[in-house]
């Protein structure tokens, strides 16, 4: 976090993105945990934000995870992407059963200067820290309201970003996902003065 | 420090007290400045006398003679020289008293340092003390403590000695007892063996016993063989027998029946005489045979009639009960069909053939009217909806119309009260105007009169009365002027509220009514997009959260390799592994099908498997049992031959042993000379009898073996003279 302040109080578009992608990090973690995604025995306890958090300790997950973050911080520092959605599937089926969506808006931060890139924010980080805490609560909470997931499940993680992005290698253009009869929940949303980050879960409802 | 206070103290008021009597002071000093100049040799009264005189002296020479100016200078110079000296010493001793002051206050201060020195030494003494005692203690108890923990020390030496030792006991003890049980498994595993050789030696020799018992059980199944063939010649010549038997039967049955023919044939002749007779009958029974058969066939003929016409009858009644029964079912629909008949007539038009069809198509017209009206219903009734939305509509508007009425109203009382003011304004203004109209009168009046008036004085007051004429006059003309103006304002003021409220007037009815409807319109209109906005906006919101996204403007991208790819994969795989596995399992259902009768031997042997222990079980308890039963049987035989053997020696004199495995039989006489006497058969199985062996007893008998068993070839023979030989020979001996 070090890099995060250039100056004391002051946010830079990169800083505020380092920020989003850690939020994303553990918010992916933590829905793995809560929804019973992988088998509790593979996440350990982490103090983050004030509270504990349940970090998969499989290598596998660590290494996609941080590869998506990667380039989804670079890509949050340009600006480039709409939304982040965590799709759950069915192994077998494909069927989507839940969506997790963290919508990106970009804010003007401390007001318009002549460069986009040179935005900054003077929001403090223990405020934002405190908002973002706030989500993690609520996407533990929202086990009590979430259908069971009741067969083997899996998850992606996909980028919407503007059409003119380059796509790397080791990276697929796919289509968006829907889900049948869904129900949206919108949850919290926390503000880095440059990112706007609204988390919302779509489920299938049971029928 | 009291002493040099008081000592002090004591300087201090011998000071004062010199200062304060100043005179004697002055004595003094003159008195020192004689003492200066007598030096001081004068005993003291005298001095004071001298003194006393030298200033009665003086003062005589001040009354008496003037000092001379020598002296009084010289007086003047000691007098400054003692006031100098005087303030000197008073500056010494101001000096000298702060210096003491300050010399006090440091006292004090260190005084109070000291003390608080003292205080804080006597404080730290006291906690060196305490602190010493403290550590003397601690010193005490852990010298104590030591002392304990030497003695712990030693006691736990001594424990863990005893430990120790009890320990080397213990496993000297372990040690010999291990020795002993190895010892001992050695002398039991000795055993054991020892125990396992004989065992071995024992199954061997069970099992030699086994072979010698198998071959005994040969040869008896072999002797049970020839019995059987002995069995079946004897129940075919049994057999044979019966068939005899029968044949001896059947003869003499033939025999009898002869006889009886005879007596037939006898019998058969009688009847053949009485043949004409019975032909003459046989003709009359015929006849009446045929009339009776006739008879037999009429009555049939007539009973069939009897029950065909009996059914008709009955079928007659069924008939004529339906037939009443539709005659009464066809009153009442012809009462039904009067009826629909009425009922079309009433229905059809009346100049029109009554008929279904006319009814049927009364009913459609009806159902068309029917259906026509409906939808007149709906129609109205959409319109009525239409007219309640109107209403609606029209009664808002009637509110704007009221609430715009209301306006003017108020505009209305606003333009009234405007116009009282204007009203009250203008009467102010008329009056003004008679005000001045008034004035002006006068003023003419008065000039009419001061015109007079000069008129008659003349003279130099004319210049001025016309000067101020002149004067009046053009104040006349301004006042005129600002009459007219007034005037005209008052005019313009009448007209112009008049004018305002035509105006007004036009617009509320034309303009105003039409900027108010479009103002409603848009309203309304304004109201229906806002709210077709806020539905827009929900649904957006709602697509919103629902993930939709604008698909020409981003575009969704993944890691190629992430977690839900690879689990789709794994699950393929697992899901082809499974259908390689049904493919497998398959055929090997359809194999096992085809091969069911393999199966089913398969299935037979797995079983036999199952049940060979138990059959081998089995078998070994019925060995067990045959064994104990081939026991008994053996020791029965034994028995049974034994006393076989027994009686036929008792009957015949004669023992007979068989000799080894070939059909050797010896033969030892119960009146024998000595037990070499014995004679030697074998059964000779080509021809089923026995040659006699020589022995050397059968040589000293040569003389008998001619005689009986070439005369008379018999063995028994043979046997019996030997007997009756031996027995005489053996009588005579005892005789």
């Amino acid at each position: 976090m070090s890099t995060t302040q250039s100056t004391k109080n002051c946010i830079t578009l990169r800083g505020s993105a380092q920020i989003i992608v850690e939020y994303l990090k553990y918010g992916i973690n933590s829905i793995l945990f809560q929804r019973g995604i992988y088998p509790p025995e593979t996440f350990e306890n982490t103090q983050q934000y004030g509270i504990t958090i349940l970090m998969s300790k499989d290598k596998k997950i660590e290494e996609f995870l941080s590869n998506v973050l990667q380039q989804t911080e670079d890509w949050l520092a340009k600006n480039m992407i709409e939304k982040i959605s965590m799709v759950i599937t069915n192994a077998h089926t494909k069927e989507v059963l839940e969506c997790w969506d963290f919508k990106m808006q970009a804010e003007l931060g401390d007001g318009e200067t002549g460069d986009a890139t040179k935005l900054t924010s003077s929001k403090e980080l223990k405020r934002i820290q405190n908002e973002i805490r706030d989500v993690m609560r609520q996407i533990s909470a929202t086990v009590s309201y979430l259908p069971l997931l009741d067969c083997i499940c899996t998850f992606d993680v996909m980028l919407y970003t503007l059409q003119n992005c380059e796509i790397p290698e080791k990276w697929d253009e796919t289509g968006a996902v829907f889900i049948q009869n869904a129900q949206a929940v919108q949850l919290r949303s926390f503000s880095t003065g440059l990112h706007k980050v609204d988390t919302v879960v779509n489920y299938k409802m049971a029928s | 420090m009291e002493n040099i206070k008081s000592n002090f103290d004591k300087i201090m008021e011998k000071f004062n007290d010199s200062m304060t009597h100043s005179a004697p002071k002055k004595l003094s000093f003159e008195y020192l400045t004689d003492s200066f100049n007598d030096s001081g040799t004068l005993p003291k009264k005298r001095r004071h006398d001298n003194s006393n005189i030298s200033c009665d002296d003086s003062n005589a020479s001040v009354s008496s003679i003037p000092p001379s100016p020598w002296e009084t200078r010289r007086i003047k110079a000691d007098l400054i020289e003692a006031k100098s000296r005087i303030s000197k010493l008073k500056t010494e001793i101001e000096r000298q008293h702060k210096l003491r002051a300050e010399v006090e206050t440091l006292y004090e201060s260190k005084v109070t340092e000291l003390k608080k020195q003292c205080d804080f030494s006597a404080n730290k003494v006291q906690d060196v003390e305490k602190h010493l005692q403290v550590v003397r203690k601690r010193e005490h108890g852990a010298k104590q403590e030591l002392l304990r923990t030497q003695r712990e020390l030693t006691q736990l030496k001594h424990r863990y000695e005893e430990e120790l030792h009890k320990l080397q006991r213990d496993k000297l003890e372990i040690e010999d007892h291990s020795r002993q049980m190895q010892n001992s498994m050695e002398n039991e595993l000795s055993e054991y063996r020892r125990h396992t050789d004989k065992l071995e030696m024992e199954l061997q020799l069970l099992t030699d016993e086994m072979t010698n018992l198998k071959s005994v059980l040969n040869e008896y199944k072999q002797h049970s063989s020839s019995y059987e063939t002995l069995k079946i010649e004897h129940e075919k010549e049994q057999q044979e027998l019966e068939v005899a038997n029968s044949r001896i039967k059947e003869l003499e049955y033939q025999i009898a029946s002869y006889e009886d023919w005879k007596e037939i044939t006898k019998k058969s002749q009688t009847r053949l005489l009485s043949i004409p007779d019975m032909d003459k009958e046989l003709e009359r029974l015929r006849t009446n045979n045929k009339n009776l058969q006739e008879l037999l066939g009429n009555k049939l003929l007539l009973e069939e009639q009897v029950h065909d016409l009996k059914n008709r009858l009955a079928r007659e009644e069924g008939g004529r009960n339906e037939a009443v029964a539709l005659q009464v079912k066809l009153s009442h629909m012809e009462q039904e069909l009067k009826d629909w008949i009425k009922v079309a007539q009433d229905h059809c038009l009346p100049n029109m053939l009554v008929s279904p069809m006319a009814l049927r198509s009364r009913i459609e017209q009806l159902l068309q009217n029917d259906i026509i009206m409906i939808s007149e219903k709906r129609n109205t009734q959409s319109e009525t909806k239409s007219i309640k939305s109107d209403l609606l509509d029209y009664k808002q508007k009637c509110e704007i119309y009221v609430k715009n009425i209301e306006e003017l109203n108020v505009a209305l009382k606003r333009h009234k009260n405007f116009k009282e003011r204007i009203q009250r304004k203008l009467f102010l203004v008329s009056k003004e105007r008679d005000c001045y109209k008034q004035l002006l009168e006068n003023f003419e009046k008065d000039l009419t009169f001061s015109n007079a008036n000069h008129a008659v004085d003349g003279g130099n007051g004319d210049v001025q009365l016309r000067s101020r004429l002149d004067m009046l006059e053009k104040t006349l003309v301004g006042y005129k002027d600002m009459c007219s103006n007034l005037e005209k304002e008052l005019t313009n003021a009448k007209q112009l509220p008049v004018a305002d409220q035509s105006i007004e007037n036009v617009i509320s009815t034309e303009t105003y009514e039409h900027i108010k409807k479009e103002l409603d319109t848009m309203r309304l209109e304004n109201e229906r997009l806002r709210r077709r906005k806020e539905e827009l906006e929900l649904e957006l919101e709602h697509r919103c959260l629902k993930g939709d996204f604008n698909v020409g403007k981003f575009k969704v991208v993944h890691l190629a390799q992430n977690p839900a790819a690879e689990a789709y994969e794994n699950s393929n795989n697992l899901i082809e592994k499974l259908q390689a596995e049904i493919e497998r399992l398959k055929r090997r259902n359809k194999k096992l099908e085809e091969d069911n009768e393999v199966t089913q031997a398969r299935m037979n042997e797995t079983t036999n498997m199952t049940i060979n222990i138990k059959e081998m079980n089995q078998l070994r308890a019925e060995l067990e049992a045959t064994n104990s039963k081939m026991k008994k049987m053996k020791e029965c035989y034994k028995s049974a031959s034994m006393e076989f053997r027994e009686v036929c020696y008792l009957l015949f004199g004669y023992r007979v042993d068989r000799l080894g495995l070939n059909t050797n039989y010896k033969l030892s006489s119960m009146y024998a000379e000595s037990p070499d006497d014995y004679l030697n058969f074998r059964l000779n199985e080509s021809n089923n009898a026995l040659d006699m062996l020589e022995t050397p007893y059968s040589i000293t008998l040569k003389p008998f073996i001619e005689s009986q068993l070439v005369g008379n070839k018999s063995l028994p023979a043979f046997l019996s003279a030997l007997t009756l030989e031996l027995f005489q020979r053996s009588t005579m001996t005892m005789s």
